[in-house]
């Protein structure tokens, strides 16, 4: 019962995750919907497979090991793509920009 | 004239924090120990990869992890505080601090997920880049600490500045609430930074 639950949740967050890419203005905004919503869901995804399949333990270790590096991984990636763009010269449309009065 | 004073308050503020940071640095883990829990780490790994309970591949990577352990001693375990006995240190981390950050890092995550779904629909976003202070010095602790802030709700991290002893995170913002330095950080970092400093210098 559970894994089901988890599992619709999971492709639930990454549909508005989609729909977050598709409809927010700039490139940093977009970046908000892309990484929380593909880290919960694939998190929850995983441990809904966790729970639903018959394999030895070892396996199941593999895959939190898995949930581990996405959830590090997923975060490091976003800053890279956001200092990237940034640097690049992509204006963020924000109300207030404290990176750029520090950094002319 | 007016301003003189102030100055010199900065400069004496500044300078304390340059000596407890100096503190700081002289007070880390002895190397035998960090090469013994970059070892237990590295050994944890390898059993979960390799999945055999055989002996003669327990031998194997007790032997590869201890020598990278031996040369890698650094790279994780540098920036820990030197409280008390080893064993009492891993034994608190491992059963309280551990599930204490998982348990309030999966909240606030499902937090931001929901939130991001009604900011999808909605369209009620109100972006800004605002710069925040930290009070950690560690490398490991500060990436741990910005990993935190992209995975909470409605923040990520887009920068790091490190200016002798002072950290100053900048963070974008989706929907801008203050621009106190720090309401903003006490908004941002919540209950993590306090967690990470029980730990991290």
């Amino acid at each position: 019962m559970i894994e089901i639950i988890l599992l619709l949740f999971g492709e639930a967050v990454m549909v508005f995750g989609a729909l977050g890419i598709l409809r927010f203005p700039d490139v940093y905004t977009r970046l908000h919907a892309a990484t929380k919503c593909d880290t919960g869901g694939a998190m929850s995804i995983i441990l809904a497979l966790i729970l639903i399949m018959d394999a030895p333990a070892v396996v199941r270790a593999k895959f939190l090991v898995l949930a581990f590096l996405i959830a590090m991984i997923n975060p490091m990636v976003s800053h890279a793509i956001a200092r990237g763009a940034y640097r690049y010269g992509v204006k963020p449309k924000v109300v207030v920009d404290m990176y750029a009065w520090d950094n002319p | 004239m007016s301003r003189v004073p102030f100055y010199l308050k900065e400069r004496l503020e500044g300078l304390r924090e340059r000596v407890i940071h100096e503190g700081f640095e002289a007070s880390k883990l002895p190397p035998w120990e960090r090469v013994v829990i970059t070892w237990v780490v590295l050994m944890a790994f390898w059993v979960v990869i390799t999945g055999s309970p055989r002996a003669g591949d327990l031998a194997l990577g007790a032997a590869v992890t201890l020598m990278i352990a031996a040369f890698m001693r650094d790279l994780l375990t540098e920036d820990i505080r030197r409280t008390g006995h080893i064993v009492e240190k891993l034994l608190y981390f491992a059963f309280i601090y551990l599930p204490q950050y998982l348990v309030i890092m999966a909240f606030r995550l499902l937090e931001s997920n929901l939130k991001v779904a009604k900011n999808v629909i909605f369209m009620d976003i109100n972006p800004g880049i605002v710069k925040i202070k930290s009070d950690l010095h560690s490398d490991t602790g500060i990436a741990i600490l910005a990993n935190s802030i992209t995975l909470t709700p409605g923040t990520l991290t887009l920068d790091v500045s490190k200016k002798l002893g002072e950290t100053y995170l900048y963070v974008h913002w989706i929907d801008l609430e203050t621009l106190n330095r720090e309401k903003a950080g006490e908004k941002i970092k919540g209950d993590i930074e306090e967690w990470l400093k029980k730990v991290f210098w």
